[in-house]
């Protein structure tokens, strides 16, 4: 009996040693990956805080011998980022606020509404969610074109105007909130539009942030299209503009990486700056969806 | 009248369905016209360089299963498809040790979580720029650091071997994170008398991993599977920017190759077809997939 | 309120949409007509003030030598399409600059587009639509047969016979490598040819020049190259695999044609040809020269040369500032090895004026077309870059011998003036040249059955070439 007590006080405490380097085995793991997670975007901050000669050198330097802030007011002004800036944000703005006014009004018809055919037109809707733009972008294409959109605001937003995905986020919403409250509203007299903005919506605050959050970055990083639509410098946005940033300065020297990576630096910070305020909403935002 | 005839409830019907009309009009111009348009289109020989297009029947569709669009597509399916088998790993499998490796509450862990993840807020044209810089054959930190340990350099872009691999180290910075994000909050959802209950039958972690946590995630596997599947098959951004579809079109994937017969050759009528084509080909997929893995799934009731 | 909207919105949809389904539908049969331009013309007609159609018809029919026609009236903003990269901003600035200031009624707006592919998608795509087409516009050489091909240029002849302007004093090269059917479609702009820089200062220590005949290259590049153990220390010369231009010289030196004169085949399998290959194949082997591709491939090839980890690099002559400035030894500019011929060929870019545009824009663009091509404009740029100075006037007189003071490297280019021909003009040159490149790129760099890879490009190319 005493034997077995000590066994069992011998295993207690291995299971405790073992549980203590599991913990530091895990501990260490985690760090070098997020090590290697975070080192691109330090290699991008770091080089483009670097002169031309520095990057050139054979043996990298970790961080900068001297702080060259220059090189971000060489981009703004040789290759106009202000201008990508301003197109970038009225672009996401334009795509956002459609998105979210069309999405809302149908995901409240596609859950509180009732009128025949509703099934039938939700598959309709969700059957967009299986049509890519990368199929149909020659089509959508030659309309904006035809219809004058080229190189303009309303070419780049109006393809984006509505998603089938934040219709059908807003929808699996709005079906959890019981009808009950709708109909209470309904008795106080409240119309549709009062309804959405008085009930709905406070009800549903969280996810639809982070869902608007979602869509707003995909709308700040889009590339495809606007690459497509604006090919004009004067409509042209952040990720297309860094993208060129190469032809740019080609000719000019032969390495301008640390330009570029300073083109990159400020083409990324605001959705990284958003992601940090709002790391609660942007970490469930992904996850949401996948609960469904 | 008349109108007052219509009742109280057809009205209301009516209300309900103007809420959704705009979101519906917008669809139908936007992605269910251009479908129809792609048909017609690939029945014409239409280049953008000429106002003028004659219909030629079939010609397109036997360029491209009969003719040399046949080894054009057949390429475009086997990297596209060698991509999203590279993807899909990362996601699923990396997603899955990461989780593992992550699954830690304490502020720090938390920290590290969302650093991890943060990547996938990053543009992919930015993130693409990056990798270009670090991929550089010459000045580039990797092959420094592979010179360092007395490897050779590698022309990471420049080679056919590794250009694909590139691609996929750029799009696994990003996507890892993801996956590891959802099975973790997955994990969390998994009842925890499950794995007591197994503890008291002397199961080691190994044998709770392979029968209580693999098992309990399959249905966020399945959903990983199924959007990470479709979201790779539409890959482009980081093709564009890293590679152009080459070297020689060793990265010419479908997406890319249905821009560059657009918007390069200008050659409509191709794009179209290759087009069609790979629409029909993600519907293939996609209602494949589900069918599949709807038998296969483990739900939890 | 929002009911309102939607079907004011559902109004402008569906009638949009009748209206791309009625322009898309079909005539049915061979039938030839324009898909969806309809709307788009109106759009552009009605923007233009409703004067646009018939105007150009009545331009096309009555090509009258009458001056007055193409006067600029009233003030006007034109853009002009550019691919001038930021090393060349404050020559164009000056330029632009000096033509808004020339005059009161036109004032020029440059915007840089990007590098010609992308000049061309953005044109190409305007012309298609009708609309967004800048005033005037560059386009890259090869370029100008299926641009006149497709009804994208203005006929610039009656422009030239109402203004007298001076077309005789370009090149016979030059003016044919502009115009398509003998019609003036564009014209040169800036103009350079390929040549090869070396560093002049490894060739005096070896006492070697770049080899005149393209058959005694081996000994030339055995004799710069250094190669220890199977890993080049220093590459005989850097050939740019990026662009197919670079090389086709030495295809049409050796008498391939590339496109046959039957127009839809090519002889890309010929003997000669695949001669060439094998040759460049072997000296790829040796670690004698290195084939440049990828996306960085220009960068590293010019890292190259400055770290003197390059004797050579083919390149255009447009870039002898850039080297000569960043290279601490002496660059020395040569003509590249000849064949049986020593031919070149034109690349730069050419000026032109969309023919979608109203009558008033290209009156204003024509003005601004003669000054960037007018002598005093074209010296700057000779100057102030690469570029080959275009115009009879200099090249023959005692201004070329002044700039050949100034640039002594020229001596080559003007040397050779007379051989530097127009680029190979076919409407599917552009889609036989992405095949071509990709396929010598592949069988430089990898190890892959030669013989049966060119059997596949030829087969290829042919198809582009009877479809286009």
């Amino acid at each position: 009996m005493n034997g077995n007590e000590k066994s069992y006080l011998d295993r207690q405490l291995a299971a405790k040693r073992n549980k203590k380097i599991k913990a530091v085995i895990q501990y260490v793991l985690a760090i070098i990956i997020t090590l290697i997670a975070v080192f691109p975007l330090y290699w991008m901050i770091s080089s483009s805080l670097k002169s031309q000669e520095e990057i050139l050198l054979l043996k990298p330097t970790l961080w900068p011998h001297e702080i060259h802030l220059e090189n971000y007011s060489n981009v703004f002004q040789r290759a106009n980022f202000g201008k990508y800036y301003y197109n970038t944000i009225v672009m996401t703005v334009g795509i956002l606020s459609s998105q979210i006014i069309t999405g809302i009004f149908a995901a409240y018809g596609f859950s509180k509404g009732k009128f025949k055919g509703q099934n039938l037109l939700f598959m309709v809707v969700l059957g967009a969610l299986m049509i890519p733009l990368q199929v149909t972008f020659i089509p959508i294409y030659i309309m904006c074109a035809n219809w004058g959109l080229a190189d303009t605001f309303l070419g780049l937003i109006l393809p984006e105007c509505v998603s089938p995905y934040y219709i059908f986020m807003l929808r699996q919403t709005f079906m959890a909130i019981d009808d009950s409250y709708i109909d209470a509203a309904k008795v106080d007299g409240l119309g549709r539009i009062g309804i959405i903005t008085k009930i709905l919506t406070p009800m549903c605050k969280s996810t639809l942030f982070t869902v608007t959050l979602v869509t707003f970055t995909n709308g700040w990083n889009s590339y495809f299209w606007p690459k497509i639509i604006a090919k004009n410098e004067h409509r042209r946005v952040l990720t297309v503009g860094l993208a060129q940033l190469r032809n740019t300065f080609a000719g000019q020297s032969t390495m301008n990486n640390h330009e570029i990576m300073a083109g990159a630096v400020m083409a990324i910070l605001p959705v990284v700056v958003l992601f940090f305020i709002f790391q609660k909403y942007m970490l469930t935002g992904y996850s949401k969806a996948a609960m469904k | 009248m008349k109108k007052n005839k219509i009742s109280p409830r057809t009205i209301s019907a009516l209300k309900d369905f103007i809420c959704v009309v705009p979101a519906l009009i917008f669809l139908a111009v936007f992605t269910y016209y251009p479908i129809c348009k792609l048909v017609q289109i690939s029945f014409t020989d239409w280049n953008l360089l000429n106002d003028r297009w004659n219909y030629v029947g079939l010609k397109n569709w036997i360029w491209l299963f009969h003719g040399s669009g046949t080894k054009h597509l057949l390429n475009s399916l086997r990297v596209t498809v060698l991509y999203s088998i590279g993807e899909l790993t990362i996601t699923l499998v990396g997603g899955m040790i990461l989780a593992l490796v992550f699954n830690r509450m304490s502020r720090s862990f938390s920290l590290m979580r969302a650093i991890v993840f943060m990547p996938k807020y990053v543009a992919m044209s930015s993130a693409a720029v990056i990798y270009l810089w670090i991929l550089n054959t010459d000045t580039g930190i990797l092959n420094y650091l592979l010179r360092a340990v007395g490897l050779p350099a590698v022309d990471w872009l420049g080679n056919r071997h590794t250009a694909l691999i590139s691609v996929l180290m750029l799009t696994g910075w990003r996507a890892i994170g993801y996956g590891m994000m959802i099975y973790l909050s997955a994990m969390i959802g998994i009842p925890r008398d499950y794995y007591e209950a197994a503890a008291l039958d002397g199961a080691t972690s190994a044998q709770k991993f392979w029968k209580i946590t693999l098992p309990m995630l399959s249905p966020t596997t399945l959903f990983l599977f199924v959007t990470t599947f479709i979201s790779s098959m539409k890959v482009f951004q980081s093709v564009d920017i890293l590679t152009s579809g080459g070297p020689y079109r060793s990265t010419e994937v479908f997406v890319y190759k249905i821009y560059l017969y657009a918007m390069e050759d200008f050659r409509m009528d191709r794009a179209s077809v290759i087009a069609i084509a790979f629409f029909i080909l993600l519907l293939v997929v996609t209602a494949s997939t589900f069918k599949i893995s709807n038998k296969n799934v483990h739900y939890d009731s | 309120m929002k009911k309102m909207l939607a079907v004011t919105l559902a109004a402008a949809m569906t009638a949009g949409l009748l209206a791309g389904c009625s322009g898309g539908g079909s005539t049915g049969g061979g039938a030839a007509k324009a898909p969806e331009t309809t709307a788009a013309q109106e759009t552009t007609a009605a923007a233009a003030g409703g004067e646009k159609t018939d105007e150009t018809k009545a331009e096309a029919a009555a090509p009258a030598a009458d001056a007055s026609k193409y006067e600029v009236t009233e003030p006007i903003t034109i853009q002009w399409w550019h691919a001038l990269e930021d090393q060349y901003s404050q020559t164009v600035q000056d330029v632009v600059d000096g033509f808004n200031s020339s005059q009161d009624l036109i004032t020029v707006e440059p915007v840089y587009v990007g590098n010609y592919a992308a000049v061309n998608e953005a044109l190409v795509a305007a012309h298609a639509a009708g609309t967004g087409l800048p005033a005037i516009t560059v386009a890259n050489t090869p370029y100008v047969a299926e641009y006149g091909a497709g009804g994208l240029t203005e006929d610039l002849t009656p422009y030239i016979e109402a203004t007298g302007f001076e077309i005789d004093d370009f090149g016979k090269g030059l003016v044919d490598a502009t115009s398509y059917e003998d019609k003036q479609v564009a014209l040169p702009f800036l103009i350079s040819t390929q040549v090869m820089y070396y560093n002049k200062d490894i060739a005096d220590e070896l006492g070697v020049t770049i080899p005149e005949k393209f058959d005694d290259m081996d000994q030339f590049l055995e004799a710069v190259s250094v190669v220890n153990n199977g890993t080049t220390e220093r590459y005989g010369t850097i050939i740019p695999g990026w662009d197919q231009w670079y090389f086709e010289t030495f295809y049409l030196n050796k008498d391939v044609k590339i496109i046959n004169d039957d127009r839809i085949s090519t002889d890309l399998d010929s003997e000669a040809a695949t001669g060439l290959v094998n040759k460049f194949k072997e000296w790829c082997d040796k670690g004698y020269i290195y084939w440049a591709n990828g996306e960085d491939a220009s960068s590293i090839m010019r890292q190259n040369f400055i770290d003197k980890k390059a004797f050579s690099v083919c390149h255009t002559s447009s870039l002898y500032n850039t080297y000569v400035d960043k290279c601490d030894f002496e660059v020395g500019m040569s003509w590249l090895p000849a064949g049986d011929t020593k031919n070149q060929e034109i690349g730069g870019c050419v000026l032109l004026i969309p023919s979608k545009n109203d009558q008033a824009t290209k009156n204003a663009a024509w003005q601004f077309l003669s000054y960037l091509c007018s002598k005093e404009v074209n010296m700057k740029w000779a100057k102030e870059t690469g570029y080959i100075p275009t115009r009879n006037s200099v090249l023959h007189t005692d201004e070329g011998v002044k700039f050949l003071e100034e640039k002594p490297a020229f001596q080559c280019i003007f040397d050779n003036l007379d051989l530097i021909n127009p680029r190979i003009q076919h409407p599917g040159w552009s889609q036989l040249a992405t095949i071509w490149k990709n396929y010598m790129a592949e069988m430089m760099i990898e190890d892959v059955d030669i013989p049966s890879k060119i059997e596949d490009m030829t087969e290829e190319i042919n198809e582009v070439l009877e479809d286009s």
